[in-house]
């Protein structure tokens, strides 16, 4: 597979995994609000906004503020904004494009299905259903993800290029929890309603109830977060996930490695079977939840340099000036 | 429906040249259309619309930091071509693009067509797209064009003229395959009764020309699709064509020659390519060849190629022979290394650097067409009738300052097809017609090609980038 098209792949779904978290919790934000009588976020009260914190926009946020000279709905901001990278609509904008370039290689189902969900977001139309029923205009966002992550499975060969978009869905998705996990170790006692909207921001609240049978505890939601085996979006599955998607792009064997992609995700799973809450809190809730995100990092950036880049040709690309590269790509008889 | 209908003074595509009822292979349609309720038509065209945007069947519109993009409208009235006379139309292409293959292969090396005085040197050696770096080489199976578009017309008789040769990267078949589509569904029962050639087999014919000048022997050869990337306003049309034929897409940086061999960059090491359909101009190709600022071309691809380790499609200098000037010397060409008569006329052209074609053009810019030689998608046009006399000065000096570079055409009075228009008014709009020419092991023409509409009234300019529109063409079995 050409590894421009395996790059396309692998973003184009973070990019859908991106869009459907921040959907979650933008979502459960706005519905935990609507009880809590002390900070509405309407309120902007946005010195250090939860939200803000767990999406990593609080600079452009503040940004945006000041260029606007006035308050900004933290809600309408993760949703709409485009000099928010990350915003919701930028993110599904993001992921079209990658599916531009590797229409190719997709189902045509998942192009139509996602080029028309972006034009949805780019109209008038999506910020008016915002405005009158925000309930149904992220359910709707969340069916298309979910749409999405169907037919990704059910419409294309599951070979090399899906082993790419699965990596890139879990790292993304193991990353995200972690967030909602540091944005509760922030709180220095986070009350039960702040517990449960984090599990419902992963919609994990009915899967814990039946796993952990425990009390909403932060000790317990925390555990649960981490460590579950069978839950899809604890950190603990995601990292089996890229574990297992990486050898099966590579073919090398189970708990062995060829390249450092493999082997830092390797040694952080491994290193993950064989802790316990405990331990986590030995280290401290958020120097752990800090330690995980970098490997994350590191992870993503070795599956590049190893799969994207091949290293020993770099340096032979040219530096692209932007404006005149699209220029050139304009010819046309 | 066509009631109201005006043919003017225009050879008409439905009507004829002088008759109130529709020729005989538009009956079908004129029933079906004149049963269609208003509403119909206008839920039938918004679904149309509605499925090339969802699809994005789009072109991005230059000049436009957004990245607008937007469909290339298209008229639910298909252009219907008989058979017989599409025969016709098909032999004298052939004939063409044969010729244009013998020209090409001749003045890259014996160049014996210039030794006879039939072309003066510097028609050939002039032209912008001349590629002197191609004098003395043999290309794979001798075939310059593998790939081309020709531009027709009919004037106010109806006869078939050709417009220009589309040599080096033409576009516009995805639209052709697509616009099909989008006529079957909106009007399956017409579209059976009326019997219709099908186009859908193109990608494989393109994809077996391209491998049929693969340099490797023996094993199924590796083809891949070089597209400048996702600006260029064909970019749907290059992925289209790719995942038609099941080969890769690649831009410029995902190539890279070693020890004169073009190897693909892939997560699993360095795969080798045999043929390359590129839709890039020659200039961008290899910066250590042409341009030096190209930042879409591969570095080292022109030695690769020279070696004959890969093969591109089309050919390097093939646009010489798309070239304007070269145009007014084709029907030479043909009579030159075919000896025949050429089936399909040129439209009457003056070449500015001949003296006494400058002064008939100066002198008469008003009725004339001026088109400048290297440009394509309608610019650097002028079009006397309707010019100012600020433009026409303008004109005046340019060619005076640069005779080569300019030609002159009379105005031909292109025919007009039946197309709904603003307030769902069937009205007359001018058309040409750019059917595509595959040269491989033998020569295929799908049957038709690309209809395309001048949209606004009295317009004569066809391109999407000024108001086109496109239509599907239907040529029939019988």
């Amino acid at each position: 597979m050409l590894s421009r098209v395996a790059n396309s792949l692998y973003w184009l779904s973070r990019y859908l995994e991106r869009a459907e978290n921040l959907t979650r919790l933008v979502a459960v934000n706005r519905y935990a609000d609507l009880d809590s009588i002390e900070s509405p976020s309407s309120s902007n009260d946005t010195l250090w906004h939860p939200l803000l914190y767990a999406t990593a926009a609080q600079e452009n946020y503040d940004k945006a503020k000041e260029a606007a000279g006035k308050d900004i709905d933290v809600n309408w901001f993760i949703t709409f904004s485009i000099s928010d990278g990350d915003s919701i609509r930028s993110c599904i904008a993001q992921a079209r494009e990658n599916a531009r370039m590797v229409r190719d290689q997709i189902s045509e189902e998942i192009w139509l299905e996602l080029n028309s969900f972006h034009l949805f977001m780019q109209s008038q139309e999506a910020e008016a259903l915002w405005k009158d029923r925000p309930e149904d205009f992220y359910r709707r966002t969340i069916k298309a993800c979910m749409l999405f992550s169907g037919l990704i499975n059910a419409t294309i060969l599951h070979d090399e290029g899906w082993h790419f978009i699965e990596a890139g869905r879990f790292l993304e998705r193991a990353d995200k929890t972690t967030r909602v996990l540091d944005m509760l170790a922030f709180e220095s006692d986070p009350d039960r309603g702040k517990l449960a909207s984090a599990l419902r921001s992963c919609s994990a609240f009915s899967a814990f109830r039946a796993e952990s049978r425990g009390e909403v505890t932060l000790e317990n939601v925390v555990d649960f977060l981490l460590f579950s085996p069978s839950f899809p979006r604890s950190v603990r599955f995601c990292l089996r996930q890229i574990d297992k998607q990486l050898h099966s792009i590579s073919g090398t064997s189970d708990g062995s490695f060829s390249n450092e992609a493999e082997r830092l995700a390797g040694s952080t799973l491994a290193q993950l079977n064989f802790s316990n809450i405990q331990s986590v809190q030995s280290i401290g809730y958020h120097d752990y939840f800090d330690e995980l995100q970098q490997q994350f990092n590191k992870i993503g950036r070795q599956i590049f340099e190893t799969y994207i880049l091949l290293p020993q040709e770099i340096n032979s690309l040219p530096q692209y000036d932007r404006t005149q590269w699209q220029w050139q790509q304009q010819q046309q008889q | 429906m066509f009631q109201n209908y005006q043919k003017e003074a225009f050879f008409d595509e439905m009507f004829g040249n002088d008759s109130n009822t529709s020729l005989p292979h538009y009956q079908l349609l004129e029933n079906r259309f004149t049963r269609l309720q208003q509403k119909e038509l206008i839920e039938k065209q918004r679904l149309v619309n509605h499925g090339f945007l969802e699809q994005g069947i789009t072109f991005t519109v230059y000049g436009d930091d957004k990245g607008t993009e937007r469909i290339f409208p298209f008229d639910l009235i298909p252009r219907i071509i008989p058979n017989d006379e599409w025969q016709t139309v098909e032999q004298g292409l052939t004939q063409r693009i044969i010729a244009l293959n013998l020209f090409l292969n001749d003045i890259y090396h014996d160049a014996k067509i210039i030794k006879d005085g039939i072309i003066p040197e510097s028609v050939v050696k002039e032209a912008a797209h001349y590629r002197p770096e191609m004098c003395g080489v043999d290309v794979p199976k001798d075939i310059y064009l593998q790939i081309c578009g020709t531009d027709l017309i009919r004037d106010d008789k109806g006869k078939y003229l050709v417009l220009e040769d589309n040599g080096r990267c033409p576009s516009g078949v995805s639209y052709l395959l697509e616009n099909r589509e989008a006529m079957k569904r909106a009007f399956p029962q017409l579209y059976r009764e009326c019997g219709v050639r099908p186009v859908d087999n193109y990608p494989e014919l393109l994809l077996k020309t391209m491998q049929h000048l693969s340099p490797r022997a023996g094993q199924t050869p590796v083809c891949a699709l070089l597209t400048p990337g996702v600006y260029n306003s064909a970019y749907f049309e290059h992925t289209f064509l790719a995942r038609k034929m099941g080969i890769e897409i690649v831009e410029g940086r995902d190539l890279i020659v070693l020890n004169g061999y073009v190897f693909m960059r892939t997560t699993h090491g360095l795969v080798q390519v045999d043929v390359i359909y590129r839709r890039l101009d020659d200039d961008f190709l290899d910066p250590r060849v042409f341009r030096k600022d190209s930042m879409l071309g591969v570095p080292g691809l022109m030695e690769a190629y020279l070696c004959g380790n890969v093969a591109l499609a089309n050919a390097v200098g093939t646009g010489v022979a798309d070239d304007k000037v070269t145009y007014a010397y084709v029907d030479d060409m043909i009579r030159y290394y075919l000896d025949q008569e050429p089936i399909l006329e040129s439209v009457p052209t003056y070449l500015a650097w001949r003296d006494e074609d400058r002064k008939y053009i100066l002198d008469n810019l008003e009725s004339l067409v001026v088109k400048a030689a290297n440009e394509s998608g309608g610019y650097g046009m002028l079009m006397g009738p309707s010019s100012t006399a600020a433009q026409r000065a303008e004109f005046a000096t340019k060619i005076k300052e640069n005779p080569r570079n300019y030609i002159a055409q009379p105005v031909v009075s292109l025919s007009r097809h039946p197309t709904i228009c603003k307030d769902n008014a069937i009205e007359g709009r001018h058309i040409d017609l750019r059917p595509f020419i595959l040269y491989g092991d033998k020569i295929e023409i799908i049957p038709g090609g690309l209809t395309r509409v001048a949209l606004n009234k009295g317009s004569l300019i066809v391109n999407s980038s000024q108001g086109g529109g496109s239509k599907d063409t239907w040529v029939l079995y019988k």
